[in-house]
């Protein structure tokens, strides 16, 4: 393996790799707009320039196209690259607006760390600048500000070489270059088009969904796992900081709500990226949610349905259960725990795939669309879940079942989070937190376990699961 | 494009099998030779025949300045600027285009006739200034010569 | 005539670009040597002992190239020909296409034997048209006469040269542009390593030579490289195209041998200024190449050892003459215009650099220009020295600094006086 210095440190790196990765290994920071390591290498933006000695003097390139050799001494921060630097910025920000102020991607812009970090300095140029089009939509679910772009074509690059649309492209030439959606409009199609949002180093690329919503220091992130299919990818899910919230006559929806979705850099479940659905969260987790507590429909106290359950499942000769493949280890145990082998337990499908939504790729998408199928199976077995004809008793948790198949006679206890019509034909219904009000773990198709946090505190109105399943369990009366 | 699919299958014979591609400039002339320009239908049907991506075809048809999306006009005036031919009278050229064909540079004259563009560098710069009529280079021009050449188009254009 | 010839050494006649022509001049007889009598390795010795500078612009030797090709292995290799002609000023690879294009087909089937290649291209600017019907026409009677194809003289030998014509764009003569070109994509140059000797073309081990390195190639197996290097100096073997324009006399290409004084040549063979003018200054050889007064020639030969410590270089041939009078200003808006408009855009300083000069040149020349703009363009000159993808930002900054250098006063007199010192002219007057 070769030897080389970096910086005054000496370091090995294999033969073929690049003083980029090289120095990445190693802890030494390089910056980069347009290498991505799970992108081809392009050499376009001309930032990560180091200096090499070379007979007393140095020669400056692009560090993450030159291979390593033995003996080689890299700077990278020398006289000469910080000035190539400095040439570059001015450069990228010739055409670029500087707008800040009002652009999503500030706080967390590539271009506003370097330009602090390596240049500090005004515009040299005393021309206007270039204008191109704003607010131009790739898709219903992008938009491209052309003037903030710095054409490092990350983002054509993820198209042509990750999800394999084809779907951008740069068009023209020169400084007139533009990055364009293809124009039979596919692009759209792409189910993964969201990730050249965060691909994008600056705030060129922007989801109308998060577009002027929230400055993104005001928002946290919180580890969670996307619940939409079995590859369980690890996400974060964006919300108001609690010492920012607001005061404001909707306080729920502003401060607890999911802002945006972030991709959670995972090797081995999803990489840097995830899939649209991810994307779409707020939606699948912010539909209504049931009231409280119903008896045959009507209205109840919690404690009252809870009790109600307990002497059902208790007086019940043949109780079945239908377990909830959105359920999480814990509560997965919890249930196991409680009832023991009393309920026939069957893991249920809770969600199937929608109309027009992606089935299975090669890339990330499941055909299962629910997340802990596999961590569901492993506890209660691969048994399908019918309902066994002389059911007495169905114990439901979760949605997505169709009551027609519950024989007529039997008693139903529903546990659900969702305000649906089938929470009023159970004889009990209590309603449950969802995922973003408690912390748990999905294990994926896989046999991968990811953890995901609380982000919310759950409405009063419903049960914690966990907790639940240990009262509906005991006898009668309170005794075990 | 697709009567002209017998051409292109011997094209393809000369380039290895897997880098169809190639064939993407050479049959984007050929088809802009056929009808003018390339249309929807053409860019939809040599996507198919040679199964490269759309995106590939459409950067390529905005990179080169020869190609084109949209008709012009029959005779395309195409007068070099580049140093050689501004160094000898290019610019007088194209003053005198303009005023004699009533259009600027990337105009159509509204009878369909002539398309005038400056373009850079033809390599004719020891016969400069250059003006390209279509494919063929009229070189050493003077203004007396290119109002004969523009006579003779325009009386060849009559004959439609 | 400015010394032996070794390319333009036949009357230009309208018949003289064919086959039957060509094979009376001798032609197709050192294919035959070279197949019949040669090893392949024997060919890349010779063209490297003939010392044969490339005529592209950068002068990189052939021989050099042609020496990481491995013609033994089993790995498909490719040649292309380099007629992508457009640094402005430039013309003598259409001399060679349009009257001796069976020497360029005959040199690559003698450097594809040598290089091991099977599949040769031609890749041809879009806009010339009697050059590509010619080198075409030139390649369709060569396969008629058995010259091109397979078992060529009755040997394993085989080869298809297929001509390639581009769209326009000056990027496509960047080796790595050009290829990229040929692979049906937007022209974008590509970063080295790697080499394209190394993986080049369809990520195969690629030589890409210029037309008048090519054609040179059958004379030096002809003659044998010892013969060769008696044209020429040293370290200049052989002759070079040049082709001259702007306010000369009698404009055009000549051949000259390396080593002829260069002020001779031009006051001689090329009759004098245009005109009777004086001379300003002049262009070397293509637009990218630094300018030389007429007091800096006066004592240079044409070759490279005594052009580059001048500060400039022959590149590739193309001479524009200069005469006094000419408003350096506005040539030098036309030159930044076109590099602007030549820009491929994929790299930050090119992309930017370009438009940037373009709209500093275009201010001052509209009236508005201030002090600090001369700086600046040096500034941006510097800033797009070997840091892009391609030789592009590069030579930019080489023509800008070259002007800037010698003819300073006339920007600031622009600057200072919202007009040209020189009434604004780019002709030269009778």
């Amino acid at each position: 393996m070769p030897r080389l210095t970096i910086d005054g440190r000496e370091i090995e790196a294999p033969a073929g790799q690049t003083v980029m990765d090289a120095a990445r290994a190693a802890g030494i920071f390089i910056p980069y707009f347009c290498w991505h390591p799970q992108l081809s290498v392009p050499g376009n933006c001309r930032i990560c320039v180091v200096g090499v000695e070379d007979k007393g003097g140095e020669w400056i390139d692009i560090a993450c196209n030159m291979p390593v050799s033995e003996g080689m001494v890299v700077h990278t921060n020398s006289e000469g690259v910080r000035q190539r630097r400095k040439d570059t910025l001015q450069f990228i920000t010739l055409n670029h607006p500087v707008d800040c102020g009002i652009c999503d991607k500030a706080g967390e812009c590539t271009l506003q760390d370097y330009h602090y970090e390596y240049n500090g300095e005004r515009s040299l140029s005393r021309d206007a600048k270039n204008h191109e089009t704003k607010h131009h939509a790739l898709s219903p679910r992008i938009v491209l500000d052309n003037e903030r772009c710095i054409q490092c074509t990350r983002c054509v690059r993820f198209t042509r070489e990750v999800s394999k649309s084809n779907g951008l492209g740069m068009q023209n030439r020169a400084d007139h270059s533009l990055v364009r959606a293809v124009e039979d409009g596919s692009f759209a199609n792409d189910p993964y088009s969201d990730n050249v949002i965060d691909l994008c180093p600056v705030g060129a690329l922007l989801s109308p969904s998060f577009l002027h919503k929230a400055r993104v220091w005001y928002l946290k992130p919180t580890a969670s796992v996307c619940p939409g299919c079995a590859r369980g990818c690890t996400v974060n899910l964006w919300h108001r900081r609690p010492e920012w919230r607001l005061r404001a006559p909707d306080m729920r929806a502003q401060n607890e709500s999911i802002d945006r979705v972030t991709p959670l850099e995972n090797p081995a479940v999803n990489g840097p990226w995830i899939c649209n659905k991810g994307r779409d969260l707020a939606k699948l987790l912010g539909r209504a949610r049931a009231e409280g507590a119903m008896l045959k429909g009507r209205a109840a106290e919690l404690q009252g349905a809870i009790a109600m359950a307990r002497s059902l499942i208790a007086a019940a000769r043949k109780p079945v259960a239908l377990v909830s493949s959105w359920g999480s280890n814990e509560e997965l145990a919890a249930f196991r725990a409680a009832f023991g082998e009393r309920l026939d337990a069957r893991v249920k499908a809770d969600h199937a795939p929608e109309p027009g939504e992606v089935v299975e790729d090669a890339i990330l998408i499941r055909a299962d669309k629910n997340p802990n199928t596999a961590g569901a199976k492993a506890i209660f077995g691969d048994a399908p879940p019918d309902i066994p004809k002389d059911a007495d008793l169905v114990l439901v948790w979760g949605e997505g079942l169709d009551f027609n198949r519950i024989p007529a006679g039997a008693k139903i206890v529903y546990l659900n989070a969702w305000l649906q019509p089938e929470n009023g034909h159970a004889d009990v219904f209590i309603p449950i937190s969802i995922q973003t009000e408690r912390s748990g773990h999905y294990t994926n198709f896989a046999g991968v376990t990811s953890a995901f946090a609380k982000c919310f505190p759950k409405p009063a109105q419903a049960a914690d699961a966990e907790t639940l399943f240990a009262s509906l369990a005991l006898a009668p009366g309170g005794g075990p | 494009m697709r009567h002209l699919v017998p051409e292109f299958e011997k094209l393809k014979e000369r380039y290895p099998a897997g880098f169809e591609a190639s064939l993407v400039l050479p049959c984007l002339r050929r088809i802009q030779e056929d009808r003018g320009f390339v249309a929807e239908e053409d860019i939809v049907g040599l996507v198919d025949y040679l199964g490269v991506p759309r995106i590939q075809v459409e950067e390529v048809l905005s990179y080169y300045t020869m190609l084109r999306r949209k008709p012009i006009g029959r005779f395309h005036l195409q007068a070099c600027r580049n140093i050689a031919c501004s160094m000898r009278g290019a610019e007088g050229v194209v003053g005198y285009l303009r005023k004699r064909l009533g259009i600027g540079p990337g105009e159509t004259t509204p009878d369909g006739r002539f398309t005038l563009s400056v373009v850079e560098c033809l390599g004719s710069c020891g016969t400069a200034p250059v003006v390209m009529v279509n494919e063929a280079y009229h070189e050493d021009m003077s203004l007396e010569k290119l109002d004969r050449l523009v006579d003779e188009l325009a009386a060849a254009g009559e004959g439609k | 005539m400015p010394g032996r010839q070794l390319i333009m050494n036949f009357e230009v006649t309208p018949t003289s670009h064919t086959l039957e022509a060509y094979r009376a001049r001798g032609g197709y007889a050192t294919l035959e040597k070279a197949l019949t009598t040669m090893q392949p390795v024997d060919i890349t010795k010779e063209v490297t002992a003939s010392g044969l500078l490339g005529h592209g612009g950068a002068a990189f030797p052939v021989g050099r190239k042609w020496a990481v090709m491995k013609p033994g292995s089993d790995e498909t290799h490719y040649l292309c020909a380099n007629a992508d002609e457009g640094e402005p000023g430039t013309f003598k690879d259409r001399w060679i296409l349009e009257n001796a294009p069976h020497l360029l087909v005959e040199s690559m089937l003698i450097a594809s034997y040598a290089l091991g290649v099977r599949n040769a291209f031609v890749y041809i600017r879009g806009e010339f048209d009697l050059p590509y019907r010619r080198i075409q026409g030139a390649i369709d009677e060569a396969y008629a006469a058995g010259l091109l194809g397979a078992k060529l003289h009755g040997t394993p030998f085989e080869l298809d040269i297929v001509v390639y014509r581009g769209a326009g764009s000056y990027v496509c003569g960047e080796a790595s542009g050009l290829i990229t070109s040929i692979e049906g994509r937007k022209p974008y140059p590509r970063n080295r390593p790697p080499r394209l000797t190394v993986r080049g073309l369809y990520q195969k081990p690629t030589v890409i030579n210029n037309v008048e390195s090519l054609a040179n190639i059958t004379g030096i197996v002809r003659m044998g490289a010892e013969e060769f290097r008696k044209v020429g100096t040293a370290k200049s073997p052989g002759t070079q195209l040049i082709s001259i324009s702007g306010h000369i006399a009698k404009p055009g290409v000549y051949e000259v041998e390396y080593g002829y004084p260069w002020a001779r040549f031009l006051d001689e063979d090329c009759g004098g200024m245009l005109h009777g003018a004086k001379m300003k200054c002049i262009v070397p050889g293509g637009i990218s190449t630094k300018v030389l007064t007429r007091a800096e020639i006066e004592p240079l030969m044409l070759s490279h050892e005594s052009v580059n410590p001048a500060g400039s270089g022959l590149g590739s041939g193309g001479m524009i003459v200069i005469a006094e009078g000419t408003c350096m200003v506005r040539l030098l808006q036309v030159l930044l215009r076109f590099y602007h408009h030549e820009s491929c855009g994929q790299c930050t300083p090119c992309r930017e650099g370009m438009g940037w000069m373009h709209r500093i040149i275009d201010r001052i020349v509209a009236g508005q220009g201030v002090p600090e703009d001369i700086d600046r363009l040096y500034a941006i000159s510097e800033a797009n020295d070997g840091t892009t993808i391609c030789g592009m930002g590069d030579a930019a900054g080489y023509a800008t600094v070259g002007i800037l250098n010698k003819f300073r006063d006339e920007f600031e007199y622009f600057i200072a006086n919202k007009r040209s010192k020189c009434d604004g002219r780019l002709e030269c007057l009778a």
